[in-house]
């Protein structure tokens, strides 16, 4: 008790001085404390007052973690950690956040019910929170903590609205699902605290214990601790919750989750991915052989399980399992190049979804409905809308001349790059896995413009909503732009530098 | 004596109740008990492993963070399972699969 009563004002100290590394934060905090107020006062005056300030908080947060570039530094006793690749990732992932947020206002602009909207503005907020602090902790008391906020956001945004039986169930097996693995995940954090008495898994005595861990229990300790990851990112066999709760969900919210969580997530993986397979000792080879065996699997359950789906939104779900698969790949291939690589696939897998997540949204409210039937002959009345979809399409699959193909394209010669340098089996698999799914996956989302060009239909009665022109405007630009970013990826690339 | 051993056999036995739970019960706050079950089996490992850890506590943090994380999600889960008994007039999980392939 003496000496920390010694320690205390040097403690306290430092805890001040951190403070200014944590203030993109800082700013979402009060954007969260401000968009409650403003939810309860100042809504009834002026309905926009939380939507604008959870916009201008994302903005301030945004300009804020810009000004942390180039300056690496640790903050909170290293729990925190500011480095480019973090401020990238969190760059990517307001962005995001700012386009979900608009998305959300304009979905549910025209609608009438009982609930406050500023609720999920908030909400969201509190997610963006979580994933910031995800993308810069090598902590696991704060990697759970982050994980765990998100979680809990997002299943407040699958159930909130829960207008119909559909949402309602999509809630309840998200929640469930959710909090199983969290706590499996925090019985295998539990062991692995046990085996090597400290949490920072960049730790020397972290990766001294692990060196020295019994093999089973430490296995089971991994796998443990993978599940918890494994949700947030939803690879295979964590992912059945993904297709229900994207279908359930409202289409704006499924835009959300389908992208944001799995930066955040993936972000902490490659910290962690990068740091244990560096050495040679037996946890390294599991944690390589469990990454790469689970994008093997979630690339080809992703694709294959797409092909027989007839809701767009449940097949986008798969395909974006499939592409999960394909970011575990991302990671594998950031052993070998610098982080751009995956920093440039995740910047166009968020770009590319929510594009796609955005015209199924004004689609869906011109004509009431989410299957793929219903797009039939759609072709000619919305021609740009699906030739822009068709485009997005082409870049999913990743065909020249889009920024899918490029972000492929990268990872690809990373993975060969890698598998020349020391020959492992699975950096081969993976590569001939990567190459078949990309193949399988043309057959789905081609589907969507044979539906809509190819096949005669009923001309359908839209229902003019002016609520979906800002959507659409923006999914459109976000089409555009993989176009662009295709033809000129030098653009995001030399951004990530 | 009671040593570290014990606590770890302990917390094995509960996670393992809670994950029985968790898959044979048909209840879905049965399953919501089934989580916290699990959970507080790691906040036992934690604590038992925290007090090796003379310097800074981390272990006994953690397990404070984890109890306020779990009585959250609990919360939230409970209210989300109260809306679904609104729209099913049931909780079973088996009862209630509108979304499938």
């Amino acid at each position: 008790m003496q000496d920390i009563n010694v320690q205390l004002p040097n403690l306290l100290d430092q805890v001040i001085q951190s403070i200014p590394y944590f203030k993109a934060e800082l700013a979402l905090i009060f954007a969260f404390l401000g968009s409650i107020l403003a939810t309860l006062f100042v809504d009834k005056w002026w309905k926009h007052g939380s939507f604008v300030i959870t916009l201008t908080g994302i903005i301030i947060s945004f300009i804020l973690s810009t000004q942390q570039l180039g300056a690496p530094q640790n903050g909170f006793f290293g729990m925190l950690i500011v480095d480019n690749f973090s401020v990238y990732a969190r760059g990517i992932l307001l962005l995001a956040l700012l386009l979900c947020v608009v998305f959300i206002q304009q979905h549910f602009r025209n609608k009438k019910f009982s609930k406050n909207l500023g609720d999920i503005y908030s909400i969201l907020l509190t997610a963006g929170l979580g994933l910031n602090i995800l993308t810069m902790t090598s902590n696991w008391l704060l990697a759970f903590i982050a994980i765990e906020t998100v979680s809990i956001s997002s299943y407040i945004l699958v159930g909130f609205f829960s207008e119909n039986k559909k949402q309602a169930e999509a809630s309840m097996k998200y929640v469930l699902f959710g909090s199983v693995s969290a706590a499996v995940m925090l019985y295998g954090l539990s062991l692995l605290y046990g085996f090597t008495g400290n949490l920072d898994f960049t730790s020397f005595e972290h990766i001294q214990g692990l060196i020295e861990a019994p093999k089973i229990l430490l296995s089971l300790a991994l796998l443990f601790m993978f599940s918890g990851i494994g949700f947030k990112l939803s690879f295979v066999p964590f992912h059945v919750w993904a297709p229900d709760v994207y279908e359930g969900a409202p289409t704006p919210v499924t835009a959300f989750l389908s992208t944001v969580p799995k930066i955040g997530a993936l972000v902490l993986l490659a910290r962690l991915f990068e740091e244990w397979t560096s050495s040679s000792f037996y946890f390294s080879e599991l944690v390589l052989v469990l990454v790469s065996v689970a994008a093997i699997v979630t690339m080809l359950v992703g694709n294959l399980v797409a092909l027989r789906q007839t809701n767009i939104k449940r097949m986008m779900a798969y395909s974006s399992i499939g592409h999960t698969g394909f970011l575990l790949m991302a990671l594998i291939a950031n052993l070998a190049s610098e982080p751009q690589v995956l920093l440039f696939y995740i910047a166009v897998y968020t770009i590319m979804n929510l594009a796609v997540f955005g015209l199924i949204d004004v689609l869906e409210q011109k004509t009431g409905s989410a299957q793929l039937e219903s797009y039939q002959g759609l072709g000619r009345q919305f021609p740009i809308l699906f030739t822009v979809f068709t485009l997005l399409g082409i870049s999913l699959v990743g065909l020249p001349p889009t920024a899918g193909f490029i972000g492929k394209l990268f990872v690809f010669s990373s993975v060969f790059d890698l598998f020349q340098f020391n020959n492992n089996k699975y950096y081969l698999i993976l590569l001939i896995v990567g190459a078949l799914t990309s193949v399988i996956s043309l057959f789905y989302y081609f589907k969507i413009p044979l539906f809509a060009f190819l096949r005669k239909g009923e001309e359908v009665k839209v229902a003019y909503s002016k609520s979906a022109q800002l959507v659409y405007i923006i999914s459109i630009l976000l089409g555009i732009s993989t176009l662009v970013l295709g033809i000129f990826p030098s653009i995001l690339l030399s951004l990530f530098k | 004596m009671i040593t570290l051993t014990h606590f770890l056999v302990v917390s094995a036995c509960i996670f393992c109740i809670g994950l029985y739970t968790v898959i044979a019960k048909r209840n879905a706050i049965m399953i919501l008990v089934g989580i916290e079950l699990m959970i507080n089996a790691a906040i036992l490992n934690l604590v038992a492993f925290g007090k090796y850890d003379k310097l800074n506590y981390s272990g006994q943090i953690f397990a404070l963070f984890a109890i306020v994380l779990a009585a959250a999600s609990v919360a939230v889960g409970l209210a989300i399972i109260l809306n679904v008994y609104r729209h099913y007039k049931t909780i079973n999980p088996d009862n209630i699969t509108d979304l499938r392939d």
